[in-house]
């Protein structure tokens, strides 16, 4: 009554040869139907807030002149995992767009997202419109699946107020002295108002926006980890735990797990409890909508003492778009995907409305941008030749979430009795995962 | 009678094959969903188990994924948080259902009620109880560690603390006893009267009575509530990931990916490596390894619950 | 407990002093009022979460996080606010595990009671083989065989959709089928012989003389599969998209996507419980019975 063993062997060999024949060697440039067709497109995105929804159907208005057979059903509040699960069952919409770079790598590599190189090619599109590092963090290996659709960067946020004069710092040791300096406690040694907060659990405190002041590399020339290679983590991590360890682990513990929320008004650098914090560009139109009064400044990020030639770069990253393998209309998804990424306009009026980094040069100059004074740190950081983004690698995200996990488990609560040991296990782990996926 | 007896073997062959065609009837649903979606999967989880498969490009690796077993520290995590909870959960479970079917032999008026009340958190889906629990024990805002500071008992940060994460996980195990307490309950109510009559009469006390007589008679009964455990435990996947998901706040913005286990891995139980592997990282194939060892394991618990079974005396 | 009862009325007459008597009264008395005690405490403490759950979904949202013990105003609008959040999402998931629970349901009971019955009733060769393996994939973690399960569904085109923790309750469930097997052997023989006598095929002493008397049973496999269903989270996290999300793993993002709205998430996990407690109270007898099937009568 059971499948007999060879049989089965068999059914199985067909259903996998099957499944690897149908990876990525279609032609897309020129399959489904064509762009002037009527037809409906299906495309998801990860934001969520009101303005947020209004903001992408503002960008689009253009492209609904443009190409009014075209009908553009947009889906919000979608992540990655939801992403590669979709392509991966088979029936995907025409267009996805994801918040993280992380996945880039498996994006491309995996052949989920097409390569848009013939589209591209087709429609003689100049990449030099992009800037470097934006890129970079849309392709693999040279394999082009995303276009950037707005970016996002990173600089240090100091509330005017709590400086009481003091200018914002430049290096890290300036920025320690000042974080200590601005500091209240309560009677008991808990935090009033914290100057900086060192750990890796304060909202975009995380490693990949701050190391590279420390002039980081995160993976060598063969892709591999290089945590304990590489001495800027080292010296990042001491400085780290320095600062925290003045503070008091478990003052800083209490402290995050009291303040409010990152994207409401309960946000302690909104609320005056936080005087520096490094954050996205996006802050400022929160600053404008929900802290009117709050005066502030905006600053680079500051770097270490021994690299002051690099001030004025940041973390670079941003938003990305592309078209899922198996989509039904992809000469139509191409359209979309080339207006939003390649239009100056959609990307102004864009960028206005969410206030985020246009990622073309060109939209970088608009007159049309209409953001407050203390964006223009942004831009700059965002031209600025200093400013670094995360290499894309087969796992993803993998390597930046057990660097972040070894940070605030194992380092931030003392549990790393010898660091250059704990670094070399951890780089062991990620390059063991990294072969698994077969990177 | 006689006339018919030559038409006698025909007969029977034909009733034989008609008797085999019922069979085949009654049985077909459960060999097509057996054969289906159970003795397929499995070769299947073999044949896999030597790929690198992402569902999109499928590569021969020989070994390689068994051998990441035993590098993958994911996966040590989630051996070791099994492990403790099926030596300290399922235990714990199995006594305090005991202590509380026990009790409610002892009860007369309101036993029902106490019944029900006792069985109920077993009821509410795994997901809610979880949250809710989380949200009750959160020493934060929860009004559980709030009246226990009013009376001088500093509780812990139960799903924020690596320590207290399991202890916590076993504490909401135990809110959910239902089942158990049912099973042990009946078997308690069936053992007979007469035994422990005569064994007052003969001077035994309460703890003898238990020791020489409830013991030995529900003995059956604790063994498939243990095994089963065992076997439940294995596959404690649910409550785990919620909770690590309810009481980890940090992690709401889309595009942000952690590492599982929240806080420090101490929730990291095995199926979740497994689902980890398979459904966000897509590491198909190895995958595959880890559902091998834990048919492994569940398979050894099963047999010596088959053997139970056939020492409950099964049929003929 | 009777046991007990009787052998301790029965002490006084042995022991030969009255004193003795009355300290065994007075012991009793204690006996009862210590494990009366220890219930109300314990029955207190299971009930606790849940009517902190309800308080909690009463308050407002800034009281959820003062750790009160009472709201200070009732907000009774919570629970409307919950079912009409987001669009009304959570109706929307309500309508999926309805849907998820009612198909199981009746296809697990269509496929599995002919099983169940045949292993019950029939005698053939492999017949105590086919058990051993229902046994078996009934316990064994549904994990196991995810992977390979995922990637045929995927390759049919049903994931994002609930159908594939659906369609495999057409081809039986391994637990319904125990059961009702285990509840099967005990009716005994003769009432399906007298049916057949009277004219009824094996089909016909099934539907109008086994059935009937097992209904008890079949309540108590319907129940549980509906309840599996419903409180299912691994099978709808692994195979479902947003639109096709059961009220579980919606439940599980509620927290993330209302932030500190413990009122809210407290709403919408009240609102998932409350069918299921409604159902058990008017069916508590079956699930019982149901239950002590699978552990006692092995």
């Amino acid at each position: 009554m059971f499948p007999r063993p060879r049989r089965l062997v068999t059914a199985l060999i067909v259903t996998a040869t099957a499944t690897a024949c149908t990876a990525g060697n279609q032609s897309p440039a020129a399959t489904g139907p064509k762009a002037d067709a009527p037809q409906t497109i299906e495309v998801w995105h990860g934001w969520s807030a009101p303005h947020e929804v209004k903001a992408f159907q503002d960008a689009i208005a253009g492209f609904h002149r443009l190409h009014p057979n075209i009908t553009v059903k947009l889906v919000k509040g979608q992540d990655d995992t939801k992403i590669l699960n979709v392509v991966r069952g088979g029936n995907p919409p025409d267009v996805v767009s994801s918040f993280s770079t992380d996945n880039v790598g498996q994006f491309c590599s995996s052949g989920a997202l097409q390569n848009l190189t013939p589209f591209l090619q087709k429609d003689k599109v100049d990449l030099n419109m992009f800037p470097k590092a934006v890129q970079d963090y849309t392709q693999y290996k040279g394999d082009r699946c995303t276009l950037p659709l707005l970016a996002d960067d990173y600089a240090l946020y100091s509330n005017k107020a709590l400086m009481k004069g003091d200018q914002p710092p430049k290096t890290i040791s300036e920025l320690t002295a000042l974080a200590k300096k601005l500091t209240v406690r309560n009677p008991d040694g808990t935090i009033k108002v914290a100057g900086f907060l060192p750990s890796v659990t304060y909202y975009e405190h995380v490693p990949e926006h701050i190391a590279p002041s420390f002039g980081v590399t995160w993976l060598n020339s063969q892709g591999r980890a290089n945590f304990a290679t590489d001495p800027g983590f080292t010296k990042y991590l001491q400085w780290e735990k320095s600062l925290l360890d003045w503070y008091g682990y478990a003052n800083v513990k209490k402290f995050v797990h009291s303040m409010g929320q990152e994207f409401e008004a309960s946000n302690p650098f909104e609320k005056g409890k936080v005087a520096m914090a490094i954050d996205g560009e996006w802050r400022t139109k929160f600053l404008q909508q929900e802290a009117p009064n709050v005066q502030y400044d905006t600053t680079p990020i500051p770097v270490n003492d021994d690299r002051q030639s690099a001030f004025g770069g940041g973390f670079i990253t941003g938003t990305i778009i592309g078209i899922p393998r198996g989509a039904k209309h992809p000469q139509a998804s191409w359209e979309f995907v080339k207006y939003l990424t390649t239009n100056t306009d959609a990307l102004v009026t864009f960028a206005n409305g969410l206030g985020n980094v246009p990622s073309t040069i060109p939209a970088l100059s608009s007159p049309k941008l209409t953001l407050p004074p203390q964006f223009h740190t942004f831009l700059d950081v965002f031209k600025n030749p200093n400013s670094t983004t995360i290499p894309s690698t087969i796992n993803g995200g993998d390597f930046i979430v057990k660097f972040l996990s070894f940070v605030q488990d194992q380092w931030e609560p003392g549990k790393v009795p010898n660091l250059q040991e704990g670094l070399q296990t951890l780089d062991k782990n990620v390059n063991d995962a990294l072969r698994l996926a077969g990177g | 009678m006689a006339a018919a007896l030559p038409l006698g073997p025909v007969t029977a062959s034909r009733a034989r094959r008609r008797h085999r065609l019922r069979v085949l009837a009654f049985m077909s649903p459960w060999l097509v969903g057996f054969s289906l979606f159970f003795a397929y999967p499995l070769a299947a989880t073999v044949y896999f188990s030597f790929f690198r498969y992402n569902l999109f490009q499928l590569q021969p690796i020989g070994l390689t994924n068994y051998r990441f077993l035993f590098k993958d520290p994911y996966a040590w995590t989630a051996i070791k948080n099994t492990l403790w909870l099926v030596v300290v959960m399922v235990p714990l479970r199995v006594l305090f259902g005991l202590g509380l079917a026990q009790l409610l032999t002892k009860i007369k008026r309101g036993g029902t009620i106490l019944r029900s009340v006792f069985y109920l958190p077993f009821l509410i889906p795994p997901v809610a109880a979880t949250v809710a629990f989380v949200f009750v024990v959160n020493p934060g805002t929860g009004p559980i560690n709030g009246i226990a500071g009013k009376i001088g008992i500093h509780l812990p940060d139960w799903f924020n603390d690596p320590t207290w994460t399991k202890p916590g996980l076993t504490l909401l195990a135990l809110w959910g006893i239902g089942d158990v307490m049912i099973i042990l309950l009946a078997s308690l109510l069936d053992v007979p009267k007469s035994l422990y009559e005569a064994a007052a009469i003969d001077g035994a006390n309460a703890w003898q009575q238990f020791r020489r007589i409830t013991l030995p008679t529900i003995s059956p009964v604790l063994m498939f509530s243990a095994v089963t455990g065992v076997i439940q435990t294995l596959q404690y996947f649910t409550q785990a990931m919620v909770a690590a998901n309810a009481s980890q706040g940090n992690a709401d913005q889309a595009g942000t990916t952690t590492a599982p286990g929240y806080p420090d891995g101490a929730s990291l139980t095995f199926p979740q490596t497994l689902y980890n592997e398979g459904f966000q990282q897509f590491n198909m194939g190895y995958a595959c390894v880890l559902a091998l060892v834990l048919f492994a394991v569940a398979m050894f618990f099963t047999l010596i619950l088959l053997r139970q079974f056939h020492a409950f005396g099964d049929d003929d | 407990m009777t046991g007990t009862t009787v052998a301790v009325r029965r002490s006084p007459v042995l022991s030969p002093r009255r004193a003795g008597g009355r300290r065994q009264r007075r012991r009793r008395r204690l006996y009862w009022i210590a494990t009366h005690a220890i219930a109300i405490a314990l029955a207190i403490m299971f009930l606790a979460p849940l009517i902190f759950m309800f308080i909690t979904a009463v308050m407002s949202s800034n009281e959820t996080l003062t750790g009160g013990l009472w709201p200070r105003s009732w907000h009774w609008e919570n629970f409307g606010q919950a079912l009409t959040t987001d669009n009304g999402v959570m109706v929307r998931w309500l309508v999926n595990t309805l849907i998820y629970a009612v198909l199981a349901t009746v296809f697990m009971l269509v496929s599995s009671v002919p099983v169940a019955y045949a292993l019950a009733r029939f005698r053939f060769r492999g017949r105590k083989p086919a058990f051993v393996l229902v046994i078996t994939t009934m316990m064994l973690p549904p994990q196991v065989t995810i992977v390979p399960l995922y990637i045929m569904w995927a390759r049919f085109q049903l994931t994002g959709t609930l159908w594939p923790l659906i369609i495999p309750m057409l081809f039986g469930d391994a637990f319904s089928i125990f059961l009702l097997r285990q509840f099967l052997v005990t009716i005994p023989k003769e009432y399906a012989d007298a049916a057949r006598v009277d004219g009824c095929g094996e089909v016909g002493t099934m539907l109008r003389v086994i059935l009937p008397m097992a209904r008890p049973a079949i309540a108590a496999v319907a129940l549980f599969q509906f309840f599996y269903a419903w409180n299912d989270y691994f099978g709808p996290l692994i195979y479902t998209k947003p639109e096709s999300w059961t009220l579980a793993v919606g439940l599980s993002t509620f927290r993330a996507a209302h932030h500190v709205e413990w009122n809210l998430t407290m709403a919408a996990t009240l609102l998932t419980v409350l069918p299921v407690m409604i159902v058990f109270f008017l069916a508590q007898r079956v699930f019982i019975q149901g239950v002590t099937l699978t552990g006692v009568k092995g």
